[in-house]
């Protein structure tokens, strides 16, 4: 026997769902043989799926009251075939330049990844550089003494003296 | 010549269309196999025979008539590009409706956008004219009745979700099989009938809401409001 049940969307049926296939068949005239006997006799003892027959059997007709999607004519496909033509073309076109632009774009890419790794080599080098030459403060403070001149070279024991001399005596 | 028996004769009638849609079908391979090998007449032809479906099965989901044409035209662009990977194992019609919705749905993320849903309420005096028609079981006549009809179908569909609307819009309004519908939709053949006959009721459901006596009848069926996802 029917009953009632209800999905989403307010959806409500008195139609049995083991028939709702068959009871669609009937509506659209597409029902023959065992499955119109079968149906025929479910609905001589089923008050819900008569009632759910009854309730949908108008939508045929109101439905074909809205015409059909009239045909656009021949215009449609000469638009879609001269669109077919002008995107080949693009593509042809494209295919021509292909190997040039994938090789500039090899390139590009090629030359920007040096470019990343001498940036990034640079910088380390950088930060480590100025530590190892950096002077204690302590060694800056002493004044160096022995070392000779860049400009002089002493050639004897007195010019050392004479130079050790000089300095105090620009010290001062 | 000899009467022929009901009975033969039906089944005589019955061999034909079959045999005729071979022939069609058959038709229809040669003109793949021929615009796969790259003849361009081939293929408008297959357009030409597919171009009103293509259209109707567009409408039916994006319901915007001024984006339909150019939707349709992409889909015979994406057919003509994908034409050779077509292994003819399928009907060429159920490939290209598969790619046909498949575009549909595409073009809607793209544009975030959903169908068109009608927010307005319909006039009293097109519910009446609609009752009348369907009451009377006339025909509908003139250009404009027919416009003012198709607006309230619209309007009606338009409260339904979205698979019920397409359902009914392309198995009633263009004419496809369940078959088809089944195939187009990736569903069984006998969901697709139950959906139908659900469809179906949802769809009175609302037009007995608004026919009925005692209904709100209010406001009037203008505006069609695009929804934002």
């Amino acid at each position: 026997m029917g009953h009632e049940y209800q999905t989403g969307h307010e959806y409500k049926s008195s139609a049995c769902p083991d028939y709702e296939a068959l009871l669609e068949d009937s509506i659209s005239g597409e029902i023959g043989g065992a499955d119109a006997i079968r149906l025929s006799e479910h609905l001589k003892t089923c008050a819900g799926c008569r009632e759910a027959r009854e309730h949908v059997s108008l939508t045929p007709r109101l439905l074909h009251l809205a015409e059909a999607t009239a045909d656009p004519g021949p215009g449609f496909s000469r638009n879609v075939m001269a669109r077919i033509r002008t995107d080949r073309d693009v593509r042809t076109e494209r295919g021509f330049w292909q190997p040039l632009v994938s090789m500039g774009w090899r390139f590009a890419a090629t030359a920007t990844l040096a470019l990343a790794l001498l940036v990034a080599y640079d910088s380390t080098f950088h930060v480590e550089k100025p530590a190892q030459q950096a002077p204690t403060l302590e060694a800056a403070r002493i004044p160096d003494m022995f070392s000779p001149d860049s400009g002089r070279v002493p050639s004897s024991r007195d010019e050392v003296l004479m130079m050790v001399a000089e300095d105090e005596h620009a010290k001062h | 010549m000899p009467d022929v028996p009901k009975d033969v004769a039906a089944s005589a009638s019955t061999v034909a269309i079959p045999l005729g849609r071979r022939t069609r079908a058959e038709e229809e391979r040669d003109l793949v196999r021929q615009a796969q090998s790259g003849t361009e007449a081939a293929f408008e032809e297959l357009i030409r025979r597919h171009q009103q479906r293509v259209l109707a099965l567009v409408g039916s989901i994006l319901r915007r008539r001024e984006d339909v044409e150019d939707v349709a035209q992409q889909v015979f662009l994406k057919v003509f590009i994908s034409l050779k990977r077509f292994d003819l194992r399928s009907a060429f019609s159920t490939w290209l409706y598969k790619i046909t919705v498949n575009e549909c749905w595409d073009y809607l993320r793209k544009k975030k956008v959903r169908p068109l849903v009608y927010e307005a309420d319909l006039s009293e005096e097109q519910v009446s004219r609609l009752d009348g028609i369907v009451s009377a079981d006339r025909p509908v006549a003139g250009a404009s009745e027919q416009a003012e009809v198709k607006e309230t179908l619209e309007w009606m569909l338009g409260k339904l979700p979205e698979q019920d609307q397409q359902l009914l819009v392309l198995k009633e309004m263009e004419g496809f099989s369940v078959q088809e519908l089944a195939e187009i939709l990736d569903l069984n053949v006998n969901t697709v009938k139950v959906r139908l006959f659900r469809a179906r009721s949802r769809l009175m459901d609302v037009y007995r809401r608004r026919t009925s006596p005692g209904s709100t009848k209010s406001g009037s069926h203008s505006a069609n409001a695009e929804r934002k996802s």
